[in-house]
């Protein structure tokens, strides 16, 4: 296979970097080893920063998000919902911080006007009652799934070949110059070629990774962050807690929920990026503080992203620059290989803008960047999410009549053989997992006890299920939704699973193999 | 025998006082009706409506480990469970790799005992069991796995049998009755069950509508026309077959008779499969069981109990209430058999599990990061289903310092420690077992 740029990494940067290439009429082939959005691109708050939040920090990062969300406001509207947001103080947090803030935002010309905190409590009522200060922001909301499927979109409407599950295991180098990436289909384990003159890593925690397998070393610091979403919205705009950045002190809201986070834990690996109860007791905790009913709500679920922190000094953690890394390669002795990592959801399109310039350079295309003009136009992929909901591709559409398939989240079989007949379209069978990456099934109240069971049942009707797989598959997907879930089973959480498990284990033996009587 | 009648401050005395209407619950009123000691039994909702109907002993053995208990901080090593085939050889192995269990402290003999008062009074109130000689009978399930289990009901012994003597079975599923797949049973068991096919039909009367219940479709069989439609429907594809199983759709009460009408016309057995909540097959057990235990002598009350109180004489006191009154329960005995979770028998507060009722000690896993493993299906169990309130040797709760709490509080069923009935299939045989013998200690106490 024969490219001019090989993109690898299908987040929100190269998927940005695809459309970006393409408009300049260069072709391009995206490869994930994932899914679009697999990694940090699909774990995160889903906030479009104002800036305010890095002024004292980054003032270049502070900028930068100023003028790309309000770029992004006009320019992918249908991403975003433009919710405005909040600082607040309360009683404990320091008074200098939040005497300093209006004139750090002033300096950076980010709007921030101060509120009365009865005002704050009047626009968000779930604000604590010992607020001491509020400013309004331009915070606003992204859903970073129908940002990327809307790039990945429009780059494929302008040439570029888009393939998913297919992993990167290594470079061919000559002269300087890498001459092929081999990539391994990860579903049927075929193996190809890719011949490319430019090499894009967009691979954000992964970046370390990928370069190693060109033999060049990215320093990095992978620090997680935890998020949990509660059942219901609690507010309407973003809440930020206004004191130096620590744990659970934003509240994002999104469609019908709220996403609280993060947290900052470093952690030595990939290979388990999972939030763990002891987060979950943090934030909840820490959260409640500015939100008091973050408490006692209910959460659905709880997932963790990595932030690709790229080590430049001796800092840690949340004191390491948020700011992007670009690295040309150049000293490292490759000509045609470039790593784009860290950075913001917020700035993904400046990173790829950054990034297509230099590529485009050194391929003498002298084509304008045509993303900070141009509207990102709605693709119909974007349809099957839901504002920064969660980590999944939801279809949001709720259709109550016929047999209902998931109760809780309304899903028919109608529903369900839609999603089949399109994965089938696109090749794909209709597994559980790839029928719960389209559908909102699995993501109510149950948790796939009843739903899982049902579309395998379902599916072994209408026969697109045989032999023992579709209770493998059932186990995988109740693992899947374990995952999220078992980090937040605290108290009244534990009747569910107490009845999740009679059935799959008490009744239906699924911890055995499964013909193991 | 019946407690004394309600007196005039509406208090109503009694010698014992069960606190639960789960299948713990109900064997401790059960035995102590035989024993006639006077039994008040009280408790609104139980787990018992989710049940398969079947009764089970001990199937599984999921593999403790080397462990120092709860003391792993990572869930991640993987466990093994080992099948037995005989339950009480399989209870043997249990008592050995995790010693404290309930087992532990029962004979075979005391267990017998209690299945067979238990199926008695079953069989009293219209539900026939039978129980497994040595080895656990298997039954079909909606996964299309086979589960052993000890005592299997009338209406699930024709499919027990077929497994055995491998018969043609024909698995019959109903459009618009989700969750319950022919195919998908007939496409698990081809393997080892060549014979099984599965096929769909429509019900009579109901070919377009969407969502069905197993609970209407029983109603609609009492309809002799609709009964005979549907036998009709059944008619041409059963010709091939030894053995017709349905999902338990023949009734919360009148089953067997509907049952023998089906095989009668078919000409075939039939028998039933257990479906998801709501599950008609425990339905049965419950309506059965509760209104049986009256005719028994024993007073129930559908009720919630939130405390419970000491008089002068050293008597157990609580309220419970009947319609608008309100009767103070007055015993000599309790016995809690408040179940787990969804029982609401144990509760979390401030991250640590308790005891709802009487705020007996809990044996638990350390703190909360330790209650599950990350593989929710792990071989070993989740720690925090061997949580539990430890007792003495006569299921009596012990207190912080290991001491008995009471020496008239009893406790029965999945609220004691250190079994894991969902993983064990052991669920029916704790509860029934535990109850019998902590009965049998009132009776001998006096």
């Amino acid at each position: 296979m024969n490219t001019h740029v090989l993109i690898i990494g299908a987040g929100t940067t190269g998927t940005g970097i695809a459309r970006d290439l393409s408009l300049r009429g260069i072709q391009c082939v995206l490869v994930d080893k994932g899914d679009i959005n697999a990694g940090a691109s699909g774990a995160n708050h889903g906030l479009l920063h104002s800036g305010a939040r890095y002024v004292f920090k980054d003032g270049e990062a502070a900028v930068e998000c100023r003028d790309e969300s309000r770029l992004l406001k006009h320019l992918a509207p249908q991403c975003i919902e433009d919710t405005g947001g909040l600082f607040v103080a309360v009683e404990m947090d320091d008074d200098n911080y939040i005497a300093d803030f209006p004139g750090m935002c002033d300096k950076y010309h980010i709007p921030c006007k101060m509120i009365s905190t009865r005002e704050a409590r009047e626009l968000e009522p779930c604000l604590a009652p010992d607020l001491k200060a509020a400013f309004a922001v331009e915070d606003a909301v992204v859903d970073p799934f129908m940002l990327s499927l809307d790039n990945a979109a429009d780059a494929q409407l302008h040439g570029t070949t888009i393939m998913r599950n297919t992993a990167v295991t290594g470079f061919r180098k000559e002269n300087g110059q890498i001459t092929s990436a081999t990539v391994l289909n990860t579903r049927t384990g075929e193996t190809q070629e890719i011949e490319a003159l430019q090499y894009v890593n967009a691979t954000g925690a992964w970046a370390d990774t990928v370069s190693a397998m060109a033999g060049v070393n990215i320093p990095m610091i992978y620090s997680k962050g935890s998020l949990l979403v509660t059942q219901d919205r609690i507010n309407q705009q973003v809440i930020n807690r206004l004191r130096r950045a620590s744990d659970a002190d934003i509240l994002v809201p999104g469609g019908t929920v709220s996403i609280i986070g993060t947290t900052s834990v470093e952690i030595d690996s990939l290979d388990e990026i999972r939030p763990t109860p002891e987060e979950v007791d943090s934030i909840i905790k820490e959260g409640a503080v500015m939100v008091p009913e973050l408490e006692k709500t209910r959460y659905i679920r709880a997932y963790a992203g990595v932030r690709p922190l790229v080590s430049t000094q001796n800092g840690q953690g949340r004191s390491i620059t948020r700011n992007y890394t670009l690295k040309d390669h150049l000293k490292d002795g490759l000509e045609n290989f470039i790593s784009i990592t860290g950075g913001k959801l917020t700035t993904y399109r400046l990173m790829a803008e950054k990034a297509s310039d230099i590529i485009a350079r050194r391929l003498k295309n002298y084509e304008p960047c045509l993303t900070a003009e141009r509207e990102l136009p709605a693709s119909k992929k974007g349809e099957w999410t839901e504002p920064a909901k969660s980590a999944r591709l939801w279809m949001n559409k709720k259709d109550p009549k016929g047999t209902l398939i998931c109760e809780c989240e309304m899903v028919s079989e109608q529903m369900v053989n839609h999603i089949v007949d399109s994965l089938k379209s696109e090749g794909a069978r209709p597994t559980l997992r790839e029928v719960g990456n389209r559908s909102r099934i699995g993501k109510g109240p149950c948790q796939g006890t009843f739903c899982s069971f049902r579309l395998a049942s379902y599916l072994y009707g209408t026969e697109e299920l045989v032999d023992t797989e579709g209770l493998e598959q059932v186990r995988e997907f109740v693992n899947e939704r374990w995952k999220g879930f078992m980090p937040l089973v605290r108290d009244k959480e534990l009747m569910r699973v107490e009845l999740q498990e009679s059935f799959l284990c008490g009744l239906f033996g699924l911890e055995k193999e499964i013909h193991d009587t | 025998m019946t407690p004394e009648t309600v007196d005039s401050k509406n208090i109503l005395p009694c010698k014992l006082a069960v606190i639960g209407a789960g299948m713990a619950g109900i064997a401790a009123a059960v035995f102590a009706a035989n024993r006639n000691i006077p039994t008040v039994q009280v408790g609104r909702v139980s787990e018992i409506g989710f049940s398969s109907g079947c009764l089970d002993l001990f199937a599984t053995l999921p593999h403790p480990e080397v462990r120092s208990e709860y003391s792993q901080g990572e869930h991640t090593c993987s466990g093994s469970t080992q099948a037995f085939d005989h339950p009480f050889e399989g209870i043997e192995h249990l008592v050995k790799a995790y010693p404290s269990h309930p087992y532990a402290r029962l004979t075979r003999q005391e267990i017998e005992t209690g299945f067979d008062e238990f199926m008695q009074f079953m069989a009293g109130a219209g539900i026939e069991y039978h129980c497994g000689t040595d080895t656990n009978p298997r039954i079909i399930t909606p996964a299309g796995t086979l589960k052993s289990t000890w005592c299997v009901p009338s209406f699930m012994q024709e499919g027990s049998r077929a497994i055995e003597e491998k018969k043609r079975i024909l698995i019959v599923d109903i459009k618009g009755l989700k969750g319950f797949g022919a195919l998908q049973i007939a496409q698990n068991l081809k393997k080892i069950l060549p014979g099984v096919q599965g096929k769909t039909i429509t019900f009579p009367g109901r070919e377009t509508s969407g969502d069905l219940h197993c609970e209407h479709l029983g109603r609609d069989l009492e309809n002799p026309g609709l009964f005979d439609r549907f036998a009709q429907t059944l008619m041409p594809h059963v010709k091939d077959v030894d053995v017709v199983g349905l999902p338990a759709i023949l009734g919360i009460y009148r089953f067997d008779a509907a049952r023998h009408k089906l095989e009668q016309v078919i000409g075939k057995k039939v028998f039933e499969i257990p479906t998801l909540a709501p599950s008609v097959t425990g339905m049965r057990i419950k309506e059965a069981s509760l209104s049986r235990l009256p005719q028994l002598g024993v007073t129930g009350f559908s009720s919630l109990v939130k405390q419970i109180d000491m008089d002068s004489d050293g008597d157990f006191m609580f309220n419970v209430t009947r319609g608008l009154e309100t009767v103070t329960v007055k015993a000599k005995y309790l016995l809690i058999a408040t179940g787990r979770f969804m029982g609401r028998g144990l509760v979390v507060e401030d991250g640590i599990i308790r005891e709802q009722l009487m705020g007996l000690p809990v044996y638990q896993p350390r703190n909360r990061s330790q209650w599950f493993h990350r593989d929710f299906f792990h071989a070993q169990g989740h720690p925090i289903n061997r949580a539990g309130v430890e007792t003495d040797a006569c299921f009596r709760p012990l207190d912080i310092r290991g001491k008995v709490f009471h020496p008239r509080l009893f406790t029965a069923g999945s609220l004691i420690a250190h079994q894991d009935w969902k993983r064990e299939k052991s669920g029916a045989g704790v509860s029934i077992a535990s109850a019998i013998k902590a009965v049998a200690t009132i009776a001998e106490q006096g």
